[in-house]
């Protein structure tokens, strides 16, 4: 069974003097249990229409979503998945531990791995010694990581999170990282919106590149990163000279050049693959040189 | 939905707002001195005073907490965190409502309480003509406690509609206002002199009589102040209107909000 699966997923809004906005044209995706897959696309593209159609905040014009096999029409879908919204704001007279026992009261955590559970995301999070502190008092970093302990407490099947990283220092994008990475090691499925490319790089087995309310593609991070090596940089210490040379090489001379080197006695120290990056591959689609 | 309730009592005990209007509950122990200033019926205005103080409070509650109450976490994004819980709509928008509306008859019981003892230290001092019935004054508060609750949940209506601060605030206070006279005008135009009124005029508010909630069937004061027997059939009709008008205007309010995008 897929985590999510999206079929034909539209939705429309109401715009100014009786127009149309098509936030979401058509979108069919499947992610798999055990998967991190990466939402990227620039501002107003459809990502959190998206993730707010499938934590049921918005109702679909048309077609339909499951995750865990539970349609999301339904409250009970929910049930399998842990939400993080785009710059979250929690009941900020509640204290971090406060809100997590009301989160997990919701999801019918027993009281004792609820007070287990809280203890550990809280202090996973670094939030052990701000517990019994209302949210109104937390920096911007440390309601997202609220946020996150939200997630966690329940220990969902599926996590959905939108802009994970917003908000956190390096250290904190660190370990959501970390995190995001064992919870794919232990089969959960991880679908999270983001502009940064680099954090796709790092921890997505998926990408998916929506633009202006399509999903223009869907692609493994790993084909993307082998298939766009365009050449290699070469590091290379010639008899005649005793200093390292660079030289850059295209992709499809490498052989030739090395055969040539090699018989010229030459020493090669570095070989260099110079790609193109998810970034570029991500501009590439936005510009529409890749259909 | 109880837990929805646990955190709305939470949420109003540490509100500034309830805080700012729980100061005017100390006026209460100042009653007996101010009644004074009536040299006949000074139990009399001690128990108008009460009464109205109650219900003083009780409206800025209702206004204040429950106009605000679903507008606040829509406004502040709280809703985004909250409804994407394994939980309907209609056990969110209920939850907040009874949670609410449990604050409203505690604070009610609480002055009612305090309210009594300052009612007795005014009959003890200066006996009335007539024995304070207490079981009319009891009463007199919790059918005033129904009323603000019915308007707590005609506010979580308007806040469902609107997004905006003003038609939770202003509907709410416009609907007391309507609700309070609603009786009187309909007396008016079904009475002989309002037969020169247009049809129109007459068909118009006889309609909005039905339509808007009509308070004035839970006001006991006269017969709290001046112990006057009360009907048992009369209070039994409105909790029962209060059961029904209350449940139409939250099924309504729930149809409403499930239909509801949190864009």
């Amino acid at each position: 069974m897929n985590a999510i699966e999206i079929t034909n997923l539209s939705k429309t809004y109401k715009g100014k003097k009786f127009s149309t906005v098509e936030a979401l044209k058509n979108l069919n995706l499947t992610v798999g249990q055990g998967e991190i897959f990466g939402f990227l696309g620039p501002n107003g593209a459809g990502k959190s229409t998206t993730i707010k159609a499938l934590v049921g905040l918005i109702a679909p014009t048309a077609g339909s979503a499951t995750v865990m096999g539970v349609d999301i029409s339904s409250h009970e879908a929910r049930r399998h998945v842990g939400y993080l919204p785009e710059n979250p704001a929690f009941y900020d007279y509640l204290t971090a531990e406060e809100y997590l026992a009301f989160v997990g009261k919701v999801f019918h955590l027993p009281e004792s791995l609820l007070r287990e559970q809280s203890e550990r995301v809280l202090k996973l999070l670094e939030l052990w010694e701000a517990r019994k502190r209302p949210i109104r008092g937390y920096s911007k970093g440390m309601v997202q990581r609220v946020g996150l302990a939200q997630v966690l407490i329940h220990d969902p099947d599926v996590y959905i999170l939108d802009e994970p990283m917003s908000g956190l220092d390096p250290v904190g994008r660190a370990l959501v990282k970390d995190i995001m990475l064992e919870l794919k090691a232990r089969g959960k499925c991880v679908f999270f919106s983001t502009h940064i490319t680099a954090d796709v790089e790092t921890v997505c087995d998926r990408v998916g590149i929506i633009l202006k309310g399509e999903l223009k593609s869907v692609e493994h991070v790993d084909k993307i990163m082998t298939e766009g090596v365009l050449g290699y940089n070469l590091r290379i210490r010639t008899r005649n000279q005793p200093e390292l040379v660079e030289r850059y090489v295209a992709k499809e001379d490498l052989e030739m050049v090395m055969q040539k080197l090699f018989t010229a006695g030459d020493e090669i120290s570095l070989i260099e693959p110079s790609r193109k990056s998810l970034e570029d591959f991500f501009l590439d689609i936005v510009k529409g040189k890749i259909c | 939905m109880f837990n929805i309730m646990s955190i709305t009592l939470k949420g109003i005990f540490r509100d500034r707002v309830f805080h700012g209007i729980l100061v005017v509950a100390f006026i209460l122990p100042l009653i007996p001195v101010i009644s004074t200033l009536s040299m006949r019926q000074v139990t009399e205005l001690s128990i108008t005073l009460s009464l109205s103080l109650i219900s003083f409070i009780l409206l800025l509650l209702a206004v204040f907490l429950g106009g605000t109450a679903l507008w606040k976490d829509i406004e502040r994004r709280y809703t985004y965190s909250v409804l994407s819980l394994p939980i309907t709509r209609s056990s969110y928008l209920l939850g907040r409502f009874f949670g609410n509306a449990l604050f409203m008859l505690i604070t009610a019981t609480l002055l009612g309480c305090v309210a009594a003892v300052v009612v007795w230290l005014v009959a003890s001092g200066s006996p009335p003509d007539r024995q304070v019935v207490w079981m009319n004054f009891f009463l007199a508060v919790f059918f005033d406690a129904m009323k603000y609750i019915l308007l707590v949940a005609v506010a979580v209506l308007f806040s469902t509609v609107s997004s905006s601060f003003f038609l939770p605030i202003f509907g709410t206070i416009s609907a007391f206002l309507v609700g309070s006279s609603s009786q009187q005008v309909y007396d008016y135009v079904n009475s002989q002199p309002a037969q020169t009124l247009s049809l129109l005029t007459r068909k118009t508010a006889s309609s909005l009589y039905y339509v808007l909630p009509n308070f004035s069937a839970f006001d006991l004061k006269v017969n709290a102040i001046y112990g006057l027997p009360l009907s048992l059939k009369g209070l039994f009709l409105t909790v029962v209107y209060g059961l029904v008008y209350g449940g139409i205007v939250l099924a309504l309010s729930s149809v409403i909000f499930a239909k509801k995008e949190m864009k």
